[in-house]
């Protein structure tokens, strides 16, 4: 069911995805325990995908940068199904990263990074890769739609 | 260094994602081609889209709706599975321009601007 979606708080959301990891990858050159931002991350993807209220860069913008006018809303009318679904699906992405640190730590953080690269896509060119498996998968009949 | 082979690693991946997505489009247009999208008529577009595309209200629908007397026939990709999957639409959005015999003459996957599907509809 399509409502008003505010696209600032999706973009926020990339935006700081797409900071964590290349902190996570510039910090952790000199400090490695800053790869434990990947984690970070994943858990605060997947919480924000549970329940909203605990999305930490959308309510950084909700509570601040927006009543700050830092940020201006751009509300658009849309489905915030397809948003959840990609936000989770990265989350998950780092989770499995995240497990791949001690084991394969280039392996791990190429996936943080690929997760950036598509936070990246969607912000600067407005193709949301997690959409597109969203309405494959509903094509599919694997997920109700 | 594991940061460089992490960055070499993903690149490496998007390499072959592109290029993998550039072969499915290229299969997919070349077997959409031709078919024959409805009954003889006017020229017009076939145009999929779905509820969790956004791309589809904020860039795709604006350039529809400045196309100059060319109908535009709106289909759900989800509610119209039969016709999404014979143009084999595995992106959303995907623009069909159909000529007067109703035959499929261009197909395209993701967003069209207006000038490409001015200059298909002017190719017909």
């Amino acid at each position: 069911m399509t409502q008003l979606v505010d696209h600032s708080a999706l973009r926020t959301n990339q935006a700081g995805i797409i900071a964590t990891v290349l902190v996570a990858l510039a910090a952790s050159t000199a400090f490695w325990p800053a790869v434990w931002l990947i984690p970070l991350l994943a858990v605060i993807l997947l919480a924000g995908t549970v329940r909203p209220e605990l999305a930490l860069f959308k309510q950084l913008y909700f509570q601040v940068l927006r009543p700050r006018g830092i940020v201006r809303p751009r509300p658009v009318e849309d489905s915030p199904t397809a948003h959840n679904f990609a936000q989770g699906m990265g989350g998950v992405v780092l989770a499995i990263a995240s497990l791949l640190l001690p084991l394969a730590a280039p392996v791990g953080l190429a996936l943080a990074v690929l997760v950036a690269f598509l936070a990246f896509v969607n912000l600067a060119f407005g193709f949301c890769a997690g959409c597109q498996i969203y309405y494959l998968l509903g094509r599919q009949g694997l997920i109700r739609t | 260094m594991i940061q460089l082979q992490a960055l070499l690693a993903a690149a490496v991946v998007v390499i072959v994602a592109a290029g993998l997505l550039g072969l499915v489009t290229r299969q997919a247009r070349g077997r959409a081609l031709g078919l024959q999208a409805g009954p003889a008529g006017r020229a017009h577009i076939l145009y999929f889209s779905g509820e969790g595309c956004t791309v589809c209200r904020t860039h795709q629908e604006p350039a529809l709706g400045r196309l100059d007397g060319v109908p535009v026939r709106k289909v759900d990709a989800l509610a119209e599975r039969d016709l999404a999957q014979r143009f084999r639409v595995f992106t959303l959005p995907t623009t069909v321009v159909v000529d007067a015999s109703g035959r499929a003459r261009h197909v395209n996957y993701g967003y069209a601007p207006l000038s490409k599907l001015e200059a298909q509809l002017a190719n017909l």
